[in-house]
This record gives structure tokens, C-alpha cells and sequence, in this order.
């Protein structure tokens, strides 16, 4: 999946999972915040969000982890983020 | 009279710096003692603080440093666990509301939280450690939220996350509304106002206004999710209960 292609199907999970009737995937903002301003989603939205990941990605958002407020500040820094953990995935099992 | 406040506010300060070692080292060896039932603990430790709590703010009445009628409030409140949730205007809401309804668990900021000297008191109040800055802990604190319910105790949350700005509100989060829903159980409504405004961010301590301050809980509502209903739908029915509560005491008479 191209970077273009990862970003837009985290825009329409972002709307399909949090079922965002008013937001069309493509008017979300790639660097804007995604939580307090900007779309407005908040921490039980964040947990929804990172199980929907898991499922579509295979990418586990673990609890407790410091970088968590940063993977989550916006659809780049989550596409980033889903990237980084699946590099780490194949070259683990490699 | 002002000065006289001060002086009061100084004596107070001073006596809770010399003698909450000692309640806290007590508290810490009861939590030891009972430490086989965390629930009957909970409880045995809920009928301690509440009872305290009255007794500051008897104090805190007489002192005429801010005057609040634990009593009045408590007869308006339904018994049983709940979720109960408040505007946030001063230091003293926890223990107002706390003593009004004979003990509430609270979520507390991970920093204080793990404070040494305090935190064998919290975990025996079972009170539940927030999600800081980590969105992803928002889980584990709605999951220890609903069990801490299941215990029979009312959980204490403010939504706004911190204190209120005066005569206004900051936007609720939803971990309250979230807890509510999946345990299934009640949402209280409580509206706090301090007049004069009093130990808010605006007005510290050290600065008692003048007339005494006079704290009030008002019952706002009672709401009983229904289960399919998103959490989501309830913040946003809360929120707007919260603005027209406001807008009423906005146009109240001062004094009434």
C-alpha cells in the first residue's frame, strides 16, 4: 500500500469507526490535530481508533507507551506510526 | 473581617500541614491492616473521609472562611453507586461532594497518584489512577471505573478534566459518560457555584473575598442511560443540561 493509499484508508476508518456522518474522508486534514481541536475526538475515541487498527493493520497500540499522545496527534503522524510497526513486524519474522 | 478570614485560612493551612502526616500514617497502616477485602476496605475507609470531610467543612463554616451546608445537599442525593458529575469551580468541590454523599472514589492524575506518602491511602479509597496524556489509557481507567461501581460506591468525575473557568465551562470528556453507560448505572448531575468565587484558578488561598464565600451543590438531574445508548449522545445531553443551569444561575439574584 502506497503512503497516499494508507492516509485515505485512515481517513475513512477514522469516519467509518467513529461514525462521523457530517465528515467526508477526503475534507480531513493530513497534519491537523486529530484530538481537542481540529476533529474534536477524544480518549474513548483514541480507543476505538487504535482497536480498529489492530484489525485493519495488525498494528497494536500498546497502554502505557510515552510516544502514544504523538502517534495519535494526527492522520500523518498515525499513518508514520502504522508504517513503522509493520517495518518492525516483517523484520522481526524475517 | 478580611484579615480576620486570613488569619483563619493561616490557622487552617497550619493545622492540616502539622496533622495530615499523622492521618496519613494511620490511614496507611489501616490500609495494611485490611488489606485481605479491597472492596470492604474501600468502604471502611469512605466512612472515614466522609466523616472527615464534614468535620472540615464544619470547620471551614465556622471559620467563616466558606460556608457549606453538607446536609442540605445530601438529602437530594439518590443512594447506591453512581457515576456523579460536577462543574468543577473550586479546591474544595471533592471534599463537598464527598461529604454529601458519605464518600465517592475519584480519578486521580497519575502524578499524585504515585506519590509516595499518599498513594497506600488512594488505593485504599480504591480510587481509580487517570489516563494523563496517554489517550490509550482511557480504557483501563473506564474498566477500573465500572468495577469500583460494582464495589457500591459512587464515582466521582469531573468531565472538564480541571477546573471550571468562572461562570463557564470547558468541554467534557467522555470517560464519565462511557463508565455510566456500561455499568449500567445512574448518572447524577451536580452543579457546583461558590459566591463570591473562591479557591477557583482566578482566586487562591491566600485571598479570601469578601462576604464569606457561600458554597451550594444543586441536583441538576438524574439521568439512567439505557445501554444500546452511546456515550457520546449522553455527554452531549449532559453538556446542554450544564449550559442551561448556567444560563439560570447567570440571571439569579446574587444571594439567592
Amino acid at each position: 500500500m502506497s503512503d497516499e493509499q494508507l492516509v485515505s484508508r485512515i481517513k475513512e476508518i477514522i469516519v467509518e469507526t467513529l461514525a462521523l456522518e457530517d465528515v467526508e474522508p477526503a475534507s480531513i486534514e493530513t497534519d491537523a490535530p486529530l484530538f481537542g481541536e481540529g476533529l474534536g475526538l477524544d480518549s474513548i475515541d483514541a480507543l476505538e481508533l487504535a482497536l480498529a487498527f489492530h484489525k485493519e493493520f495488525g498494528v497494536r497500540t500498546q497502554e502505557n507507551d510515552e510516544n502514544n499522545r504523538e502517534y495519535y496527534s494526527s492522520v500523518a503522524s498515525l499513518a508514520k506510526f502504522i508504517t513503522d510497526k509493520q517495518a518492525e513486524a516483517t523484520s522481526s519474522t524475517s | 473581617m478580611r484579615a480576620g478570614r486570613l488569619a483563619a485560612v493561616l490557622l487552617t493551612v497550619l493545622g492540616y500541614l502539622l496533622l495530615a502526616p499523622l492521618g496519613q500514617v494511620v490511614l496507611a497502616a489501616l490500609c495494611w491492616l485490611w488489606r485481605g477485602d479491597p472492596r470492604r476496605r474501600a468502604h471502611r475507609f469512605h466512612a472515614i473521609t466522609a466523616r472527615a470531610y464534614r468535620f472540615m467543612h464544619w470547620w471551614l463554616s465556622k471559620s467563616r472562611i466558606i460556608e457549606f451546608d453538607w446536609r442540605r445537599t445530601a438529602g437530594q442525593l439518590p443512594s447506591g453507586p453512581c457515576v456523579v458529575v460536577a462543574n468543577h469551580p473550586t479546591l474544595v468541590d471533592v471534599t463537598a461532594i464527598s461529604a454529601s454523599l458519605g464518600g465517592a472514589i475519584s480519578i486521580v492524575k497519575p502524578g499524585v497518584y504515585h506519590r509516595v506518602m499518599i498513594k497506600p491511602l488512594l488505593v485504599g479509597l480504591g480510587h481509580v489512577e487517570g489516563p494523563g496524556s496517554d489517550p490509550i489509557r482511557a480504557g483501563k481507567v473506564v474498566d477500573d471505573i465500572v468495577e469500583r461501581l460494582a464495589w457500591g460506591i459512587p464515582v466521582l468525575i469531573f468531565p472538564e478534566g480541571t477546573r471550571s473557568p468562572p461562570g463557564g465551562l470547558m468541554p467534557f470528556g467522555r470517560v464519565a459518560f462511557e463508565a455510566a453507560c456500561r455499568a449500567e448505572v445512574p448518572l447524577v448531575c451536580l452543579g457546583v457555584t461558590c459566591d463570591p468565587v473562591y479557591l477557583s484558578k482566578q482566586v487562591p488561598p491566600l485571598r479570601p473575598p469578601h462576604p464569606m464565600p457561600k458554597l451550594q451543590i444543586d441536583l441538576i438531574a438524574v439521568d439512567n442511560p439505557s445501554p444500546a445508548e452511546p456515550s457520546k449522545a449522553l455527554r452531549t445531553r449532559t453538556e446542554m443540561r450544564y449550559q442551561a443551569w448556567l444560563s439560570k444561575v447567570a440571571e439569579a439574584p446574587r444571594g439567592s
